[in-house]
């Protein structure tokens, strides 16, 4: 065995995610293993409480997504309960939910992911003539003059140079690794500004509907926003025309800046095609036309696909007992029945039990537990969830607008569809995706009209709302497809109460330690194989591990006024 | 010169010990009376991304919050603009948007406030519990007064 490399993003603090990844002598990826440093236990919390206030609770897991558990959570409820939601509040959810995965991944691919393929420091090297000409020939976008970028490259130089900033100075900057010339590297700067100012816009429709944002309201049996086009404090006809702006801006970025961007950028490392992992995609589906039970109406299908089959998309169902199982062989906690046990959720026990050695420490034995996180499966299969695995269903299913666009991107690379089972192709197929949500932002600002047009206000059901109507026992699950992937909460009432509550979100099933059988999680798999051309700098890694997205649970932050790396990497 | 809007943030995580120095310094100062509506609190908790619109459009910004100052004494630290680091991570999640990434952003988009504080104080503790170190709260009155004092002179000038 050669090197072993732990990337650890905040060892000093509680931290998040950690990869320990061994190398060979030709510094290629052997093995990589991935930790989940912190837990989470909000299953624990919400015993015992009201089984209508538990979106609250589950809604504050996450500060980024911030509204998929609270979606994730209602939906079980109202499934326990048997609960029917009004056409406005169907409408309203994926009308937010279609607003939180195209920020979210809007931010993701400009904010966490584009540093990795994208060099700052060369962008002082680049010609604004030349990056205009290139914008130009991209794009409409009107931010593309000469003087634009000059301008830009000016306050980059003036920032780099005043030192005390020292804004970028903590990348991999000039790392090999770089392929972008400085002119695409300048517009890829121009557009991470540009887009960390526009996100702040698309997140007002939470707060129109929602009441605020992060966090915004939800409510079992409906919605918590009165429609009323005569109200001044109701969804009226002054906030729908500021909802139908914010979407068209939207729209207009994602077509004109996002989208040439990941294009432009892509063009560059089609030859860097490492990260594809285990080839098992799973979607729960979400974005329903009716019922959440009615799957052929989901505008994102349901269906899973094993080893890269896309000729074979199978049926899913994640009540069966059989199909979704979360282990613990590998994961800091017990099961009464044994740790070898796979358990469906609705079986599901959350007792901690940390076996790992206490930190700090160097690193981790992998043959016992070293996780966090539990390791979900899919009839005993590690699978990917996340945009990759929902576009390559869609397309599987034959879904003509991402066979469009997904169609459109290949031919624009020059590449076969076998480009998607990698790294980049999950960064391409976040973009894809993002285009076809900003248009369902449309369809559903569309449909809210003209179901608002026939007269219908309705935004909740109040008919199970006291709990002298339900029954003495119930069990349900409610699931989304956040923008990390499939998300689904597995509820138990008694009495009342709750009884039992368990969470499966994305990035257990991307992140999870191995199973019992030895099989590798998503990231473990993805990393395995990958070349790296300098190990003390691990960029590599970074770029397959961001292209997953991931979000575990929220770290403290301390502002280091030493201009440290809080990601550290250390070789031993 | 006229500070139309002075925004007062405080950071942390109140779970996590005297990581929520800031937080629990914002509570302070917002007890304090007889500030004009000009004069905003904001409890800013942990969340980095969302922060930045607070963060540009006023005319001066105070932040409250826990730090690691190079010689690391136990007082209160006041940083004042060009004192004050601001410097991208890299990160592993979008978590970890922080204030530092906030002040490039806001320099780099031309639209920094005038005066931008930070005031804070190194931690003592730090594990999973609610409720300051003493030693950290005996340093409260000094980090509020120091952002009093502050706010007044600017609010004097206007």
């Amino acid at each position: 065995m050669g090197k072993k490399i732990v990337v650890d993003p905040i060892p000093r603090i509680e931290g998040h995610l950690r990869i320990e990844a061994t190398l060979n002598e030709s510094n290629v990826i052997e093995e990589a293993y991935s930790t989940g440093t912190m837990w989470r236990g909000i299953e624990v919390i919400l015993k015992g409480r009201d089984p209508r206030d538990a979106w609250a609770f589950t809604e504050r897991i996450c500060g980024v997504c911030t509204t998929v558990h609270a979606l994730a959570s209602v939906r079980c409820v109202e499934d326990a309960l048997g609960i029917t939601i009004p056409t406005n509040a169907r409408i309203i959810r994926n009308l937010m939910n279609a607003t939180q995965v195209t920020q979210d991944h809007l931010v993701h691919f400009y904010h966490l992911h584009a540093l990795d393929w994208v060099d700052v420091v060369s962008a002082l090297k680049a010609d604004p003539k030349q990056a205009s000409a290139i914008a130009q020939s991209i794009s409409p976008w009107p931010k593309s003059s000469v003087g634009y970028f000059k301008d830009l490259q000016q306050r980059l130089v003036g920032f780099v140079e005043s030192g005390q900033l020292g804004i970028f100075s903590n990348g991999y900057w000039g790392h090999p690794a770089y392929k972008l010339p400085p002119e695409v590297n300048l517009i890829a700067v121009a557009h991470y500004l540009e887009a960390l100012d526009f996100q702040k816009e698309i997140v007002k429709i939470h707060t129109i509907f929602g009441g605020k944002n992060p966090h915004p309201n939800y409510l079992v049996g409906g919605m918590a926003c009165a429609i009323d086009p005569n109200s001044d404090t109701a969804i009226n006809i002054e906030r729908l025309m500021m909802i139908k702006k914010i979407i068209d801006d939207t729209n207009t970025f994602i077509d004109q800046v996002y989208i040439p961007d990941l294009i432009a950028i892509a063009g560059y490392y089609k030859g860097w095609l490492h990260g594809g992992g285990l080839g098992n995609y799973l979607s729960y589906g979400d974005f329903p036309e009716t019922s959440l039970d009615d799957f052929k109406t989901l505008l994102w299908p349901r269906g899973a696909i094993l080893n890269k089959d896309l000729a074979n998309v199978i049926d899913v169902d994640p009540r069966d007992a059989s199909e979704v199982t979360e282990e613990v062989s590998h994961s800091w906690y017990t099961y009464a029945g044994g740790d070898s046990k796979a358990l469906h959720p609705w079986k599901g026990e959350t007792t901690p039990g940390y076996t790992g050695p206490k930190p700090p420490f160097e690193y981790l034995d992998t043959d016992k537990k070293y996780s966090w996180l539990k390791t979900p499966r899919w009839k005993n299969h590690a699978m990917e969830v996340g945009p990759l695995a929902r576009v390559l269903v869609a397309y599987a299913k034959g879904d003509p607008m991402i066979k469009d666009t997904v169609g459109m991107v290949l031919s624009k690379l020059e590449v076969g569809p076998e480009a998607l089972f990698s790294t980049l192709g999950r960064t391409a197929a976040r973009g894809i995706e993002c285009k076809q949500t900003a248009g369902f932002m449309t369809h559903y600002y569309d449909q809210l009209i003209a179901n608002i047009k026939t007269g219908d206000y309705r935004t909740f059901n109040s008919e199970r709302w006291e709990p002298s109507t339900w029954p003495e026992e119930c069990k349900g699950f409610g699931y989304t497809e956040a923008p990390r992937g499939s998300l689904g909460h597995w509820i138990q009432i008694k009495e009342k109460k709750i009884k039992e509550y368990q969470i499966v979100v994305p990035s257990t099933w991307n992140a999870s330690p191995r199973d019992a059988n030895g099989n590798s999680g998503a990231y473990e798999a993805a990393l395995k194989g990958t070349p790296m051309i300098n190990p003390e700098q691990p960029l590599e890694i970074l770029r397959t591990v961001h292209s997953f997205d991931p979000c575990l649970a929220c770290a403290s932050h301390l502002f280091d006024m030493n201009g440290k790396e809080i990601t550290s990497v250390t070789i031993v | 010169m006229k500070y139309n809007r002075i925004n007062v943030i405080g950071l942390g995580n109140l779970l996590y010990g005297d990581e929520g120095f800031g937080v629990v310094a914002l509570e302070r100062f917002r007890e304090l009376p007889g500030f004009p509506s000009s004069v905003h609190c904001i409890d800013g908790g942990t969340q980095g991304i969302y922060l930045l619109d607070y963060i540009e459009s006023c005319d001066a910004v105070i932040v409250f919050d826990a730090l690691i100052p190079l010689d690391y004494e136990r007082r209160v630290y006041v940083y004042r603009n060009d004192e004050l680091p601001a410097f991208i991570h890299r990160k592993m999640s979008s978590h970890q948007m922080g204030l530092s990434e906030m002040l490039g952003v806001a320099r780099l988009h031309g639209k920094l406030p005038r005066e931008v504080v930070l005031i804070g104080v190194p931690p003592c503790e730090l594990e999973l519990t609610i409720g300051l170190s003493p030693e950290i709260s005996l340093l409260l009155p000094e980090a509020v007064e120091q952002a009093r004092a502050l706010v007044n002179a600017w609010l004097a000038e206007s």
